[in-house]
């Protein structure tokens, strides 16, 4: 089953709220974003248009089970998005992607308190036991901000994907419940 | 889609998956022996079902399918290579339903005959899986294929009431090139 709209849920520094459409212009314009793009797992794909981006972007939350979240600053500016995918209700797990996507917004804090606002939505209100995601192994950023979120080493990926066509190394990490808990509680 | 291509090795043919086929998936698939180790296995499958997923396949550009046959002609399971959307990566998933045919290296030939069709045809650099940890018969054929450990994502399965973790396993274009003797590997561009 698919819910396009998630709900809104409050930070200390961001307010995640559903996507609309008038989202899109944005979010095409981020993943156009050198320095934004360098990162997405998708870099080395060509996206065309806004209409294609558009498509293929309500086609994709047709297809997989999914939340889809517009980060916005406290003074209510859009930032970059996060997104829960693959919720497997066998398996009790999910996976997480977050990208910011204005520059000036970078190294703010705004993601790990983004990723901390959906884990507590994975655990507590969907009932997961586990997210995992995979990044990019030379994105130092990233990795420190998912391991203040609880997220642990789990692997390296070889030559997982393409950047600028070359292939590029991916560390996979994954949280459980009880070590998100266990974070809490400290 | 349906691969149209025949793959023949030494002890298996690889070959289109037909409607012929279903029947006997339908019933090794509600053998829980022979279940216990796919991925994602909720209730075993009617026929109906299994209709479903073979028009879903039929249709999937990001699918080659084939089934695996005994080079006598009997039908044993069926391997697919699933295509990333990021470019040159693809996953396999294999599986020998008929377990009378277990241990006798069908698996191993049939998954070399696809990383052949994978590096060769498509010119893929790399063709990862995942497989339960305790998995340990499939973790010995992928590692006689050439595959390499990468990690393990905790507690990543839930299989009867207990939590299992998942070995993600690959093999590189260079690693494959390596290991054939002889066969001449064109150099992607």
């Amino acid at each position: 089953m698919i819910q396009l709209a998630p709900p809104s849920l409050v930070g200390e520094k961001v307010r995640l709220r559903p996507a609309r459409e008038e989202d899109m212009r944005l979010l095409h314009r981020w993943i156009h974003t050198p320095e934004v793009r360098h990162w997405l797992h998708a870099s080395d794909r060509p996206d065309g248009t806004l209409e294609e981006v558009t498509r293929r972007f309500w086609s994709n939350w047709d297809a997989v089970e999914g939340r889809f979240w517009i980060i916005e600053t406290a003074e209510g500016r859009p930032a970059g998005n996060v997104r829960l995918l693959g919720i497997d209700p066998f398996h009790l797990r999910a996976e997480l992607a977050i990208s910011i996507g204005e520059p000036d917004c970078f190294s703010l804090g705004l993601g790990t308190d983004a990723i901390r606002l959906v884990l507590g939505y994975a655990f507590e209100d969907l009932g997961l036991r586990r997210v995992d995601l995979q990044t990019d192994a030379d994105n130092a950023r990233a990795i420190r901000c998912y391991e203040k979120c609880g997220f642990v080493r789990e692997g390296v990926l070889r030559a997982r994907r393409l950047r600028y066509g070359e292939p590029i190394d991916m560390l996979a990490m994954g949280v459980l419940r009880e070590e998100w808990q266990a974070g809490q509680a400290s | 889609m349906i691969s149209e291509s025949i793959l023949q090795g030494e002890k298996v043919r690889l070959r289109p998956v037909e409607e012929n086929d279903l029947p006997h998936f339908v019933g090794w698939l509600a053998d829980r022996e022979v279940t216990r180790w796919l991925a994602a296995m909720g209730d075993p499958p009617t026929l109906d079902d299994e209709y479903e997923w073979y028009e879903r396949r039929r249709s999937d550009p990001d699918s080659v399918m084939w089934s695996i046959e005994t080079v006598e002609g009997r039908l044993a399971g069926n391997v697919e290579l699933r295509l990333s959307a990021q470019p040159r990566r693809a996953e396999i998933g294999i599986a020998i339903h008929d377990k009378t045919l277990w241990g006798q290296g069908l698996g191993t030939d049939a998954v070399r005959l696809v990383l052949a069709y994978a590096f060769e045809e498509l010119e893929l650099n790399r063709v990862e899986l995942t497989t339960d940890e305790a998995n340990e018969r499939a973790i010995r054929c992928y590692e006689k294929c050439g595959f390499v450990r990468e990690g393990l994502l905790r507690q990543h399965r839930f299989i009867d009431g207990q939590f299992g973790n998942t070995l993600m396993m690959s093999v590189l274009r260079e690693e494959w090139a390596k290991s054939q003797p002889r066969a001449a590997v064109r150099r992607a561009v």
